[in-house]
């Protein structure tokens, strides 16, 4: 009996059919709980006896306005995502080599010690580092969030890197060179597109990490850095539903856009064809 | 020594941590010669080739390319192309970008290096393959790829890293006809780097043999099988037989009595004291394949009479233990016709030329030095 479903499983997995329909069941599951949000951002109001609300476009109207400051959230927001993300690849590539690739005494030490920012609460730290920012003058200001950011970002991306340079072969960068390739020349036309598909998943995490941080940035921005979760924040205490669900839909879209984009670099990267850029 | 060393080792050393992995190599590689870097896995024949390349750094000792130094010049700057065992095709690159990879480095145009790639992929056989990915190549297919990859940017040296270990044996007679081949076509420097005999016997003009660091032994082919330097250097290219002799002048006095050599017997560990005809004692060797076996006694010189202790049959030869009347152990490897019955007394003829001698004394460095002559190039 046990066989017989398995076997009835195995058949349906093959059917296009039935991937469809498990695709698509996937897709529901995960997308359903959006769909609530979804219809508050076009509510006027939707309470208990009515089935379907009724609609208007006056919450996505308010979210143009200054007045909700979530233009100024969403530029703030991606200025700090994306600095923060190239300054954790800047140092987390360079680290995540080493730890992948090399070995030396107190690797595993240094390792657990990369995920204690991800351990430990950053409440615990918040003040110490409050207090270093407000000495060097970074208190309030964009850089300052920047690089309070690199606190979670930079473990994540290490770690998914070194695990990347675990599984890179050197020898293609000894090959490479021998070949008549700089040093330079083997990052960019070998190591970087070998280890591509790691690099845009690190970022993603990092970028998502950023881009959703609020508590970091509410210590550090000190009510002067003003990023998109702190405007979502500002409107759910205003208990505006319907702007509440504008918003955070908004705040989802550069991670939609991300994603969008890293899987079709991630597609690129398997399929170049033809003899393409000899 | 007539013309300059193309390629020159001098006094090379490299140990990781306390291994030291290459000691004191010196050789000298003629422009567009092909040698064998033999030895046993971890004699430091392929960390030697790292050296060259530029890869590793050495500790000491100096690489010279057509009289300049390289030890500071960059690997990318050598003109050097290394070949490595497993092909190592760039996955993300067509088979034609990987040929064409070197060229594009050197920011050779566009045009060119896409005709110059092609017509490489033809010379090794593969044209038609430069839209493929790597990974729809057979390892033997792979393993052209990558050569036809090293030979497009022209390079100085071809450095080739046990190049077909990793192809079964079928394939592997293939590539080495195609490797010679291209050799011939581009007039290429090449060093092969090989843990098997026969390989480096078919590839190369001279073979380097490389023991526990040292460099034991570089001459040709024919001198390591017929003159090997010493009793290890014998049993590596498959010598079995090895007897301790009394040797004066050409007169070697075995257990079983005298028999003649050409070689004069190398007399090693009392060599200070040559004077006037003394007996010394000598190791003494002969290739298996080199015993004639007679059914009768035909000649006198030389001949041992023997029993046949065991008869193989190997296809091609039959491997024969021999014990002579004197208590000798004998391998001979006689032509498949020869089928002499287990028991069977017969004469073993051991030809003068065929004799071999080195000192009865192991391996020291000292002797590494006195054998230093023989690692420079063929003269001519």
């Amino acid at each position: 009996m046990r066989n017989l479903v398995r076997d009835l499983v195995r058949k349906s997995l093959k059917d296009p059919v039935a991937q469809k329909m498990l695709l698509l069941l996937i897709v529901s599951v995960l997308f359903l709980p959006f769909l609530p949000l979804l219809i508050w951002s076009f509510a006027q109001g939707w309470y208990f006896p009515q089935l379907i609300p009724q609609w208007t476009l006056q919450n996505w109207s308010t979210l143009f306005t200054t007045s909700t400051r979530v233009g100024q959230g969403f530029v703030q927001s991606l200025v700090i995502a994306v600095c923060s993300t190239g300054l954790a690849l800047l140092v987390g590539m360079p680290a995540g080599r080493a730890l992948g690739m090399m070995d030396f005494p107190g690797k595993g030490a240094i390792k657990l010690f990369l995920l204690l920012p991800i351990i430990v609460s950053p409440l615990a730290t918040l003040m110490g580092i409050q207090f270093m920012l407000i000495r060097l003058g970074l208190s309030g200001t964009l850089l300052g969030v920047v690089l309070v950011h690199l606190l979670p970002t930079i473990p994540y991306i290490t770690l998914v890197l070194s695990s990347v340079y675990a599984n890179f072969d050197a020898d293609y960068e000894i090959q490479a060179r021998s070949l008549g390739a700089s040093a330079w020349q083997v990052f960019r036309h070998i190591t970087l597109p070998l280890i591509a598909p790691g690099v845009v998943v690190g970022a993603l995490f990092a970028f998502l990490i950023s881009w959703n941080e609020f508590l970091l940035t509410f210590f550090v921005g000190s009510g002067r850095v003003f990023t998109l979760p702190m405007v979502l924040f500002t409107a759910l205490q205003g208990g505006n539903t319907g702007l509440t669900a504008a918003i955070a839909i908004t705040s989802i879209l550069p991670a939609l856009v991300f994603l969008f984009f890293s899987s079709r670099a991630l597609d690129d990267n398997a399929a170049i064809g033809g003899l393409g850029n000899v | 020594m007539s013309k300059p060393a193309y390629l020159s080792l001098q006094q090379l050393t490299k140990s990781f941590r306390d291994i030291s992995a290459v000691q004191d190599v010196w050789l000298d590689v003629a422009a567009g010669e092909r040698l064998a870097l033999l030895g046993p896995s971890g004699c430091g024949k392929s960390t030697t080739l790292q050296l060259i390349a530029g890869i590793q750094q050495p500790d000491a000792g100096q690489i010279f390319l057509e009289g300049q130094p390289l030890n500071q010049v960059p690997p990318e700057r050598r003109g050097m192309a290394l070949v490595l065992q497993k092909g190592l095709l760039f996955p993300h690159l067509s088979v034609g970008e990987n040929v064409a990879f070197g060229l594009k480095m050197r920011r050779v145009s566009r045009k060119e290096r896409e005709q110059r790639a092609l017509t490489m992929l033809d010379q090794v056989q593969l044209s038609g393959f430069a839209n493929r990915r790597p990974s729809e190549l057979s390892g033997g297919q792979a393993q052209r790829v990558a050569l036809a990859r090293s030979l497009v940017i022209a390079p100085k040296v071809l450095l080739l890293d046990e190049p077909l270990s990793a192809l079964d044996a079928n394939l592997r007679g293939t590539m080495q006809e195609l490797i010679l081949r291209l050799q011939e076509e581009t007039g290429v420097t090449l060093i092969v780097v090989t843990h098997d005999q026969s390989e480096a016997v078919v590839i190369s003009e001279r073979i380097a043999l490389m023991f526990d660091g040292h460099l034991r032994q570089v001459a040709t082919p024919e001198v390591l099988y017929q003159q090997p330097a010493d009793e290890t250097v014998a049993r590596f290219f498959g010598g079995v037989n090895f007897f301790t002799a009394q040797a004066q002048g050409h007169k070697l006095t075995l257990p079983g009595g005298d028999i003649l050599t050409t070689a004069y017997p190398q007399s090693g560990h009392r060599s200070g004291s040559r004077s006037g005809p003394q007996s010394d004692s000598v190791q003494i060797t002969i290739r298996p394949e080199r015993i004639h076996l007679l059914a009768n006694q035909i000649c006198g010189t030389n001949l041992l009479p023997v029993t046949i202790i065991q008869n193989r049959f190997t296809g091609t030869q039959r491997h024969l233990s021999l014990k002579s009347a004197a208590g000798l152990n004998l391998q001979a490897w006689v032509p498949p016709s020869l089928d002499f019955p287990v028991g069977q007394t017969a004469f073993a003829h051991l030809p003068p030329d065929a004799l071999w001698s080195f000192p009865q004394v192991d391996f020291t460095p000292s002797l590494s030095r006195q054998q230093q002559p023989s690692a420079a190039p063929p003269t001519g």
